[in-house]
């Protein structure tokens, strides 16, 4: 009943924005790190022409990757962090996620509402909120103190990794929540009362029926929420500002502030995002492979 | 547990920790771990920006230690601090608002017609067009920042970083969200009302206009929520942008404060940007429950049906 | 990328803090001028052949290499009257001049004021080149005057218009060496690097250790409330001084290696914050010793501390000429400008002793070379006290014998950036 050439018409307009405003920048960035640099005004000079391109400083900051080289520590430590944060985010995200979905009515409105509220707040208003808590004099401390637990409470925001692992999961745990819950909800709940009715305990029903069934969820999710955190920086400068803790987003950071390199800090970009997209591949593959199973 | 054992421990009334130890030990109910972790989850996370929120109406300069509630002074009682009397600070809040709301005004739209085309596009290009879109939801923002800064440097230098620019970032990652949202809505939807119109000789444009748009508008408004939310929030995009201290929104205002040695202004700052969206959200979803008065599912409640259209991503 | 961080408040607030420019100080070490083989037109031949040459073929200057830099047009007549009517524009580091103080002076003259801001001396260089901003007069540092002058972005001055530089400004300053005769610039605010700390809660006296900077790498008991400035260059010299090493614009990499193995010692001895918000941390503790710029100890004592305190903690030490970094920013005529004598003009009233001190003490806190701010005047006058006298700096740390960070050449800036960024990494 519509006009066959209506719909790639309106897919036009979005997809030609996308195109300007997505895909052009990335080959700037590419034109970036395989250009030069005006040696007047130290700006980046991109080189356009793929035949233009240079690979020696691009091939230099890839070889910095290397084990015991200059960017291997702290590629190292940003995904330790990202893991770990990922693992607090999915031990406590997915009990929840779980617990709301077998609600149904208006106790599971009341609990979605509870729980995308944090999801409206600022990222940046809940990292505010986190160092108020943590501060020396703050309400943390003053709780342990009160209760005589801990005579001298740790000082959170002294640049400790722990401090920057539990912030990330404290301001990414929503993130990952809204589609855990989404695909959980997917799940056939029929399911799940035939491993009961053929007489399954309640943990075995889960763990034969329910956690396979969400194995792509929480893929997802975790994707959703992994990704972004790789190029983390503020996380990390608001809740320590110490070198110890820093993470790959703090480096590309210093590069683009200004002086000679511009050409590796988009090199450092292109690099992750090229591990990303190894990871995004992965899930695809992973999704792709799912589906085609469950058609068959 | 004998008869004998039983009463003996049943004989003292039960102290509060017995009683929560019992509730949680209780085998027939709902499983105490999962609500205990829940409840524990839903307060550690509100927790901390209930907080904050209180320590804006602090009345001295501390934001970690109480000395006294007072309503106005960091909203607009103190002469130089509050966020009424400090133009930078209600320039900043000026200026997230601002692109917060351009960013609706531009990508909601934009974003309608790219899912209805992405939808029912059966082309070749439809695939790598879908993917094309869906790409910006796992992109991190540090990649998108600096390739939008060293594109508008270097090849498109007609944009300056400006609140342009800035818009044109917002919009770039806001269009997945709407796509994605309203997509979904068009699959619980399904063809059976525009067929019926077709079938009762409605002109292409006029489905479009009369039975499809109406059916969507649900979706547009969580659409135009989630984008004002998402915009508001954004802290990569509009930094690497700005122009300058003009440029700075919300979220730049309170990293750089985070960083030194905020005010319960700041506190003030980003407590009326969650009255706000608070607000915003509250409005919205008496909109739509009122919209979709007549499709609610059983007991499911505006909420889960408006989380099930979020929810198809 | 520009990190933004304006503390900015209203200019009825004593001395606002001048946050955006304190980031793009950072960069005045990290905006290099490289080698250039560009075809700019003089080619002057010096007789040091070891002098590095910037763009145009004018050395990068040393303060024990002071350059004259070349005249591309005459400076403009004396005695001509000043033009009126229309706008004038003010290029400059935003809160960096109390706006109260240029509106005052465009008022006098009839003109309208138009206050631009830039966040970083390339944002500048860059507007300038290529006409998007076409101001009256620019604030600009003496690492940029050589790209200023080949790039004909300023113009020569004429001091007839400019008695206040040699009646109000130290004589160290009158002839720079990035500027000699100052036949473009003249000076705007000066400042040292040195360390602050907080005398309750760090129980060493600095000042009277035999090598101050080794506090910071006997600092173990006050980890996590140490600072390093967030500068390549402040922070890797730092490392130098601490080793009495003085040659601070070193392009050599087996120093600035040692420099970068001497500051990566320090996490984890005191795992120091990298942050150039001491200004406020120093004043509020939650920083106890911090390497710091002098401004910003002043500014701290007068905007950032808490009620009870009365600042009295606060302590500052710096080493002697010679030994620690000084630095300075300069004004110049833009080359752009429709309004030269008014700009000559503006110049001279930025000298005025007056202008310079209430700009200096209600709105900056970074102290201009003025001969009548001397440390004893200004304590004085309450605006600084005893205890930080060492931050007021005096006619005698300029002038020949100084030490300061000056512009390197394109591979020198490399090596201080890569090996700063490892010092970041923390691995």
């Amino acid at each position: 009943m519509y006009p066959k050439w209506l719909w790639p018409i309106f897919a036009l307009p979005g997809v030609v924005w996308l195109i300007l405003l997505f895909l052009t920048p990335f080959y700037a960035v590419v034109g970036v790190a395989f250009g030069g640099v005006d040696p007047i005004f130290q700006n980046p000079l991109p080189a356009w022409n793929p035949l233009d391109w240079d690979f020696t400083s691009f091939l230099d900051t890839l070889s910095g990757f290397l084990p015991g080289r200059t960017y291997w520590g702290i590629f190292l430590r940003t995904a330790e962090y990202v893991g770990i944060a990922l693992a607090i985010s999915l031990i406590v995200g997915y009990p929840v996620a779980y617990y709301i979905t077998r609600h149904s009515g208006r106790a599971k409105s009341l609990l979605l509402a509870l729980l995308i509220l944090p999801f409206w707040v600022s990222y940046l208003m809940r990292m505010l909120a986190w160092v108020n808590l943590f501060a020396p004099e703050g309400y943390v401390n003053a709780f342990l103190r009160w209760t005589t637990l801990v005579t001298t409470p740790p000082d959170w925001l002294n640049g400790n990794p722990v401090s920057v692992i539990l912030g990330l999961a404290y301001g990414y745990i929503p993130y990952l929540i809204l589609p855990l819950l989404a695909s959980l909800d997917r799940i056939d709940k029929s399911l799940l009362e035939a491993a009961r009715d053929l007489g399954a305990s309640p943990f075995r029903a889960f763990l034969h029926v329910t956690l396979p069934l969400s194995k792509t969820g929480i893929l997802g999710a975790s994707v959703i929420i992994a990704l972004p955190m790789f190029g983390d920086y503020y996380t990390p400068n608001i809740v320590s500002g110490s070198p110890k803790t820093s993470m790959l987003g703090n480096q590309i950071e210093i590069y683009f502030h200004g002086g000679p390199q511009p050409s590796v800090g988009a090199a450092l970009t292109l690099i992750l995002s090229a591990f990303l997209g190894v990871l995004m591949a992965y899930y695809m593959f992973t999704v792709a492979k799912a589906q085609r199973e469950a058609q068959a | 547990m004998t008869e004998i054992a039983l009463k003996a421990r049943h004989s003292a009334p039960p102290t509060a920790l017995r009683r929560f130890r019992d509730w949680l030990a209780n085998p027939w109910g709902r499983p105490r771990f999962l609500v205990l972790v829940t409840w524990l989850y839903i307060l550690t996370s509100i927790a901390p920006v209930i907080i904050a929120i209180q320590f804006s109406f602090n009345s001295g300069r501390s934001v970690t230690a109480w000395q006294g509630f007072s309503l106005s002074r960091w909203y607009w009682g103190d002469p130089v601090d509050s966020v009424w009397h400090d133009p930078t600070l209600q320039q900043a809040l000026f200026q997230s608002l601002k692109l917060a709301g351009l960013d609706m005004l531009v990508a909601t739209p934009l974003g309608v017609i790219l899912a209805l085309g992405l939808a029912r596009w059966r082309g070749r290009l439809a695939a790598p067009a879908n993917f094309l879109m869906l790409f910006p939801l796992v992109t991190p923002e540090l990649v998108m920042g600096v390739s939008l800064y060293l594109v508008i440097l270097y090849l498109f230098t007609f944009i300056h970083p400006s609140t342009l620019a800035q818009m044109l970032g917002h919009v770039t990652f806001s269009l997945s969200y709407v796509v994605v949202i309203v997509r979904g809505r068009l699959f619980s939807i399904g063809r059976q009302y525009e067929e019926a119109a077709a079938d009762l000789g409605a002109t292409p444009w006029e489905t479009l206009r009369l039975v499809l748009l109406p059916l969507l508008l649900p979706a547009i408004l969580s659409s135009l929520m989630i984008v004002f939310a998402i915009s508001i929030d954004d802290f990569v995009i509009s930094q690497w942008l700005s122009c300058g201290a003009q440029c700075d929104t919300v979220p730049i205002r309170i990293y750089s404060a985070t960083r030194a040695a905020p005010l319960p202004s700041v506190n003030a700052l980003a407590a009326i940007m969650v009255y706000f969206t608070v607000t915003a959200l509250g409005l919205t979803y008496l909109v739509y429950r009122f919209m979709t008065r007549h499709e609610r599912p059983k007991g499911g409640g505006a909420a889960a049906s408006m989380m099930g259209d979020i929810g198809g991503m | 990328m520009k990190d933004r961080d304006p503390e900015a408040k209203p200019a009825s607030t004593p001395m606002r803090g001048s946050f955006s420019r304190r980031k793009a100080l950072k960069t005045l070490g990290g905006a290099g001028l490289a080698v250039s083989a560009a075809p700019f037109i003089v080619r002057r031949a010096f007789a040091d052949s070891a002098q590095p040459m910037g763009p145009g073929g004018i050395p990068l200057a040393r303060p024990d290499h002071p350059v004259t830099l070349p005249m591309y047009e005459d400076p403009l007549k004396a005695g001509m009257a000043p033009e009126t009517g229309g706008d004038f524009v003010v290029y400059v580091y935003a809160d960096y001049i109390d706006k109260g103080l240029v509106n005052e002076f465009c008022k006098t003259h009839g003109v309208n004021m138009q206050l631009t801001t830039y966040d970083s001396q390339d944002e500048a260089i860059t507007k300038q080149a290529t006409h998007a901003v076409r101001p009256d007069v620019v604030n600009i540092t003496p690492d940029r005057l050589a790209q200023g002058v080949a790039g004909k972005l300023i113009k020569p001055i004429n001091h007839s218009y400019i008695p206040n530089l040699a009646a109000n400004v130290w004589e160290g300053l009158q002839s720079p060496f990035y500027d000699v005769g100052s036949q473009y610039t003249v000076p705007y605010t000066v400042y040292k690097t040195g360390i602050g700390w907080r005398a309750d809660k760090i129980k060493e006296d600095i000042a009277k250790l035999e090598n101050p900077w080794s506090i910071f790498w006997n600092a173990k008991e006050y980890t996590g409330y140490v600072g390093v400035l967030d500068d390549a260059r402040e922070s890797l010299v730092m490392a130098m001084l601490y080793r009495q090493f003085y040659d601070i614009n070193t392009e050599d990499p087996a120093e600035i290696d040692k420099a970068l193995a001497d500051l990566k010692a320090l996490i984890p001895i005191c795992n120091p914050k990298i942050n150039i918000t001491e200004y406020q941390t120093l004043a509020t503790k939650q920083s106890w010793l911090h390497e710091s710029w002098s401004g910003d100890l002043l500014g701290a004592y007068v905007n950032y501390l808490p009620a009870g305190d009365d600042g009295s903690a606060l302590r500052f030490w710096a080493a002697p000429k010679g030994k620690g970094p000084i630095q300075n920013d300069c004004w110049a005529v833009s080359a752009s400008t429709t309004k030269p004598v008014l700009a000559h003009m503006f110049l001279n009233y930025i000298l005025d002793q007056d202008v310079a001190f209430n700009n200096f003490s209600k709105f900056t806190g970074y102290q201009p070379p003025q001969k009548s701010m001397t440390a004893d005047a200004l304590i004085a006058k309450g605006i600084v006290p005893e205890t930080l006298r060492t931050a007021v700096m005096g006619p005698e740390d300029v002038g020949a014998g100084c030490l300061q960070e000056c512009t390197l050449t394109s591979t020198g800036q490399k090596l201080w950036q890569s090996a700063y960024a490892k010092f970041n990494s923390g691995t």
